[in-house]
């Protein structure tokens, strides 16, 4: 693994600052591996973006973040407790959001009650909570009694980023925030996700394919690539080693061809 | 004019039970997608649990001593699982019965128990399955409480402890709305117990978050727990609520019905439940009533002279009401599914049989030469399960590849069967035993048999038009309709079938090319003819051979990509509704096959032998033995009762309890869900190499992140 | 130049809300047409309506010269236009290769009779059809695997092999590239437009405007159900109107540039490793 921030800077980082914590984390399918070692972590009021090219198990991770999938060895610290394989509920009242791949919208229900069941906390924060992601995402106002399962793939990806921003999380995680979005939408959520991160300290890990839009928005970086963190560094520093950053991304490529 | 008003006003006391089962029902599928078959005899154990705590003061718990009580066991005495808590005492007679509320509270908080197990023995475990496999772990609970009754209570009728307000001889209103005709005063009461349940049914689910994060759980385990929902603590709670329902539902018509037969109420409850769209509590309680009152008019028209007599009043009673909710349901549904419509989920692997020929014939030719080693029985039982199998081919056909959750197989089977003999009679006596004769066209055997299986196709076809647009679990409820219609409609029906069809229907003997190849052996008056059972092996041979090969050619892959998603298919240039019929066509031939060959293997048929939960239990174990491959039903084929395994295992155990067999075959079914995934014991024999290895390479307790991953799958 | 696509005031209502408003588009027999929008906008309900999956409540459908409005959406798949799915909607429990074979295969009313005596003959023909569909999305090594094995991206590709193992006229992708990375989407790219030299015209939809403006002749811009503007990549992509609507002001911008950026690179890449 390439490191391009000098190992001082990320030790001064108190630890208790950090809402997620990734340990050695190895994780996989049917009791195959599909992540080895990995180490991550994401602080207060941060966004981390996670880099790396199709199969090379950013959605693996988060699943294990959340809760999803079993760690087959290493740990995951969730907001101060170990992520909790058994009971995926009980981290995500923690206070954590997580957007999958697949989005998991609850296609019988209308847009607003999926939204509801997003809500949490007391009556006031939650109207808040409503009211600012609608704010945030207003194409999604017409379509309130509409079932969630006939919207178009744009908008469920609107809905599902709006789920979970309506539960005012502290650790936001994002897989394909931009999948199945128009450019312009894209361009305006990823200063959205900046903001809050800004304004809640809340603790944001998105997994992007467009790179450069993540970089522009993100505190930090790792690269991913078959299964094991390659790189990782400030967001500055990875615009500006673009070549490590497309050695990354194209040796995965060129060695799945040729495997 | 009047008499068919108060007819039909009359109908909401049988309706309001319709209405409770059917919101009971809404209330289990809302909280995790199962239709619950067994829901009416959650109400009937509780039922009967009422009665017997009232005369004996014992409450029975829901399971049986499995330590059996025979052979050397006997003499070790370790009984030593509680069956029997023995809580009020009326040895009494001065004190009389024990207190009604108490008693009342009892049985509800033992429903509820009820409703626990089933969600942590057979519904948890099943939350990943298909479809398919939550309808037969319901069919399960059905035949393990059934069963259960029947160990318990001995299954006779009860009559006389509970309620005097929704007791029949409560008193009628006479002179009904000036009408000049009584009503039962009890009808009225009943009709305000289900509207009660219904409003706070109705309030809970609207008035707080308990409803909508339900169905959010139910549809999507991962996104529910993602928003910090527990989907298993919501599932939990809507069947202790669901069961809760169903005993209130019991106890209040203990008096309307016999126990037992409350399980059979369930057709109703179902068919209550589907006008709600499975998902509206109001609309079950309305759809209820409507069935008892359609019913109950339906039953006073056929009192009319200008009623054709070929339309049996019992048919019309059991059968309008349902069609009545057919055509909502198929003038509601879609050619092809909209978008975003709600998943099927996985189903289980349906891989293709190679060497099938070799295999099928040298399996079935083993059996022959075993059954002949043993006794003449062996012959019986051996021709038992061969037609077994024949019938499980159908299903693997249909429900296996083709995904379509048909349960009117065996009706299609009983109704070859009688058309058959009705082509075949000549109105003379055949055997000296036989009761009945029955008139007919005296047909040659072949001719009769084609002809048999055309009318079944036929018939096939017709069940197979609504599943052009109805899908899934509702189908399964849809086609329940269909039995129905058969056996009371079709084949309990004097005109149309001959006399024998209300009794013994006496089957004529079979002759092909000459050879007689009938069951019933004249000399020892026993079902022990061996050319029956080289002729069975040969059919059953052949129609194993053919369903292994459309599984390996075209049409099979085509099923199967139906099976997985009828979108898809269309946009691949698949004609759904020519495949999805060709499917219900080429299984209602087979069926027919099979129906046939049990009216050459017995002297007389009985219709009771057709009924739903007859075909359920068939369905159930082709299940178990893997529904979708060919092993699979040869597998299931030797499970059934009177088949190979149970009987072989008979011999050792003297006489056991039938009832137990099929408790144990209940339990069977719910750990192979979980097992095998559902997939049957057939598939597990060839990965069970693959397994093991794999489950020893695991962290122990790994079994959980497997379901986890099916579950992404899904998704 | 024929068109083998062309709608007339194509309009397909949902209730109140026009989801499709007089749509007027063609597709040039042997070209490359792109349709882009914003979310909502209705792209994928066009391609619902010309291939029968939602009714339409005014306008017509031409399709290699005949009306088709009253044909079943298998038959306009046999008739050779056949769609892919925005969502994955595989055939789940078959394995990717036999997920082809279902489309590739013909049946007649006598294939179950043959099929049960195990008459049915093995096409050569199909086959290297399908061993090319295959090969042509890079998915020879998965051809045995099951589709919920692999990851996102390469189940979209299962998708468009489907579709070309059909043999259409016409290939109506959705969304192919969700999901890719930009280098994937771009080798996609390169394949795409290969498709034009198998008897073949493409209609796309995608939000990855570096794949969009580098593959296609001609683009449609739908937005709120009506084409607001149409024209080459070049032209598009320097209207305001879609500016506006659409691209937003950098990161359509970004996404063209670095898709034509690492198209290079891969090009470079490909044929060194070649
Ligand atoms: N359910 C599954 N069963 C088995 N293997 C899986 C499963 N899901 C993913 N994999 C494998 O795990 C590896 C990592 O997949 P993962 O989905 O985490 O990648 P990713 O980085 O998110 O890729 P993408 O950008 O395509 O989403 C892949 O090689 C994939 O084939
Ligand atoms: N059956 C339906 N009933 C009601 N509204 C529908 C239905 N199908 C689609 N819609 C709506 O029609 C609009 C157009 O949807 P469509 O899927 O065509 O958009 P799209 O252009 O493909 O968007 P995206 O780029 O996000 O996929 C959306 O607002 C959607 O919610
Ligand atoms: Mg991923
Ligand atoms: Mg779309």
């Amino acid at each position: 693994m390439t490191n391009l921030t000098t190992e001082s800077s990320s030790e001064t980082m108190s630890d208790n600052n950090h809402l997620v914590e990734i340990e050695n984390l190895s994780a996989g399918y049917a009791g195959v591996a599909v992540i080895r070692d990995v180490n991550l972590h994401v602080a207060k009021g941060e966004v981390v973006a996670l880099l790396g090219p199709n199969g090379a198990g950013k959605t693996t991770t988060l699943l294990t973040t959340s809760g999803l999938l079993k760690a087959l060895e290493g740990s995951v610290t969730v907001l101060g407790e170990p992520s909790n394989f058994s009971a995926p509920h009980k981290t995500a009242r923690l206070g954590l959001a997580h957007v999958p791949e697949d989005r998991s919208l609850f296609f019988g229900l209308t847009v607003q009650e999926n939204l509801r069941l997003g809500l949490r906390g007391k009556r006031s924060e939650q109207n808040a909570g409503y009211e600012a992601a609608l704010d945030l995402l207003p194409a999604l106002r017409p379509l309130m009694n509409r079932r969630a399962g006939l919207l178009s793939g744009g908008e469920q990806q609107m809905l599902a980023m709006a789920r979970a921003l309506v539960s005012n999380p502290k650790v936001l995680l994002v897989d394909e925030m931009s999948l199945g979005l128009a450019p312009i939408i894209v361009e305006r959520l990823l200063p959205i996700v900046r903001d809050i991160a800004n304004e809640t300290g809340a603790g944001v890990l998105i997994v992007e394919q467009h790179v450069h839009l993540a970089l522009e928005v993100a505190d930090r970086a790792y690269v991913m690539s078959h299964g094991e963190i390659v790189l990782e560094g400030s967001a500055e520093e990875l615009i500006e080693r673009q070549d490590l950053l497309e050695a990354s991304y194209l040796g995965g490529e060129i060695d799945e061809e040729t495997s | 004019m009047s008499a068919l008003l108060v007819a039909l006003i009359a109908g909401i006391g049988a309706g309001a039970l319709y209405a409770m089962l059917g919101t009971g029902i809404v209330v289990a599928f809302r909280g995790s997608g199962v239709i619950n078959f067994g829901h009416g005899a959650v109400a009937g154990y509780t039922a009967y649990s009422f009665h017997e705590l009232r005369v004996t003061g014992s409450l029975y718990l829901p399971w049986f001593d499995p330590i059996p009580e025979f052979g050397f066991l006997k003499t070790l005495k370790i009984n030593n699982l509680p069956v029997r808590i023995d809580i009020f005492d009326v040895t009494d007679p001065i004190s009389g019965k024990p207190n009604l509320a108490l008693t009342v509270l009892v049985c509800l908080l033992m429903s509820a128990f009820l409703g626990l197990l089933m969600h942590f023995l057979v519904f948890r475990p099943l939350r990943n399955s298909p479809t398919l496999g939550k309808v037969i772990g319901s069919i399960g609970v059905f035949l393990y409480l059934s069963s259960m009754m029947a160990v318990h209570f001995g299954g006779q009728n009860r009559y006389d402890a509970g309620f005097s307000g929704f007791n029949s001889t409560a008193g009628a209103v006479e002179n009904f709305l000036g009408l000049g005709r009584t009503i039962p005063r009890s009808n009225f009461y009943l009709f305000g117990a289900a509207i009660v349940m219904c409003v706070i049914v109705w309030a809970l689910y609207r008035f707080s978050r308990f409803g909508i994060s339900t169905r959010a759980a139910d549809e999507n385990e991962k996104g529910a727990a993602l928003l910090g929902y527990s989907p298993q603590f919501l599932a939990g709670a809507n069947w202790v609520l669901a069961s809760i329902t169903a005993g209130a539902a019991g106890i209040l018509f203990l008096h309307k019905t016999q126990p037992a037969q409350i399980a059979l109420f369930v057709v109703g409850g179902l068919g209550a439940a589907l006008f709600g769209n499975l998902t509206s509590i109001p609309g079950a309680t309305a759809g209820g009533l409507i069935i008892g009152m359609v019913a109950s008019g339906g039953v006073e028209i056929t009192n009319y002279d200008w009623w054709p007599e070929i339309l049996p009043p019992s048919g019309v009673r059991n059968f309008v009401p349902l069609l009545a909710i057919i055509l909502v349901l198929y003038l509601r549904g879609d050619k092809l599914p909209i978008r975003g419509s709600i998943s099927i989920g996985r189903q289980p692997r349906a891989p293709k049989t190679n060497n099938v020929s070799i295999g099928v014939i040298a399996a079935l030719g083993i059996a022959l030469l075993l059954s002949n080693i043993f006794v003449s029985k062996w012959e019986a039982v051996l021709t038992t399960t061969l037609i077994a199998i024949i019938f499980m081919y159908s299903l693997t056909v249909l429900i296996g590849f083709l995904g379509q959750i048909s349960l009117v197989q065996w009706s299609i089977s009983g109704l070859a069967a009688y058309v058959m003999i009705r082509l075949m009679a000549d109105g003379e006596k055949i055997r000296e035993t036989d009761f009945v004769t029955n008139s007919g066209w005296g047909w040659p055997t072949v001719l009769a048999f084609v002809a048999a299986i055309v009318v079944a196709i036929i018939f096939g076809l017709l069940v197979g038009l609504p599943a052009l647009r109805i899908r899934g679990v509702q189908l399964a409820v849809v086609t329940i309709a269909a039995v129905i219609a058969v056996e009371n409609l079709l084949l309990r029906n004097p005109p149309l079938m001959g006399d024998g069809s209300v009794s013994v229907n006496p089957t004529p003997s079979p002759n092909w090319f000459g050879q007689y190849v009938g069951g019933f052996n004249p000399n020892t008056a026993r079902t022990d003819y061996w050319k029956f059972s080289l002729f069975l092996i040969i059919i059953a041979g052949l129609v194993g051979v053919g369903v292994a090969n459309l599984r390996r050619g075209q049409i099979g892959r085509r099923f199967l990509a139906i099976r997985a998603n009828e979108r898809a298919a269309a946009a691949a240039g698949i004609n759904v509704a020519r495949m999805k019929l060709l499917g219900f066509g080429i299984s209602s031939a087979i069926a027919a096959i099979a129906g046939c060959m049990i009216a050459y293997k017995l002297p007389g048929l009985q219709t009771d032998q057709f009924e739903i939960f007859g075909g359920l239990a068939l369905l159930a174990f082709a299940y178990l033995g893997g529904i979708t491959t060919v092993w699979g039903a040869i597998v299931g084929g030797c499970l059934i009762a009177g088949g190979l395994l149970p009987e072989f295992l008979g011999v050792h155990f003297e006489s056991i309890d039938t009832g137990l067999i099929n408790a144990v075959g209940a339990i069977g079914l719910v750990v192979n869900a979980k097992v095998t995934n559902g997939e049957g014991v057939a598939l597990l024999q060839t990965d069970l190499g693959k397994n093991t290895l794999a489950m020893l390479r695991r962290p122990p307790d790994d079994e959980s992140s497997e379901n986890l991953n099916d579950e992404e799958a899904k998704v | 130049m024929t068109n083998i696509l062309e709608t007339k005031d194509l309009t397909v209502t949902f209730g109140g809300l026009n989801a499709c408003d007089h749509v007027d588009l063609a597709v040039p027999t042997g070209k490359f047409v792109g349709l882009i929008g914003p979310n909502g906008a209705g792209k994928t309900t066009f391609i619902d309506a010309i291939t029968g999956y939602v009714p339409t409540s005014a306008g017509k459908a031409v399709f290699d010269g005949a009306d088709i409005g009253e044909m079943k959406p298998h038959e306009r798949a046999q008739n050779g236009l056949v769609r892919t799915f925005q969502s994955l909607e595989l055939f789940e429990d078959l394995s990717v290769r036999d997920n082809l074979l279902v489309a590739a295969y013909p049946t007649r009313w006598y294939t179950f009779i043959s099929d049960m005596f195990h008459l049915t003959k093995r096409d050569e023909d199909i086959e290297s059809r399908v061993d090319w569909a295959l090969d042509i999305m890079g998915l020879n090594d998965v051809a045995e695997s099951m589709p919920t094995d692999l990851p996102h991206g390469r189940r979209k590709l299962v998708g468009v092999a489907r579709a070309l193992a059909a043999r259409p006229k016409l290939i109506l992708l959705d969304e192919p590239a969700a999901g890719l990375d930009t280098a994937e989407s771009q080798i996609l790219g390169g394949h795409l437009r290969e498709f034009l030299n198998h008897d073949m015209s493409v209609f796309l939809i995608d939000h990855d405007m570096g794949l969009v403006l580098s593959v296609c002749d001609y683009i449609y811009v739908l937005d709120f159900g009506k084409i607001i503007a149409s024209g080459t990549p070049a032209e598009i992509r320097e209207s305001p109107a879609v500016k506006a609507a659409y691209l937003g002001e950098q990161a359509g911008e970004i996404q063209a540039q670095e898709g034509e950026r690492m198209r290079g690179q891969q090009q470079e890449t490909g044929e060194d490793s070649d």
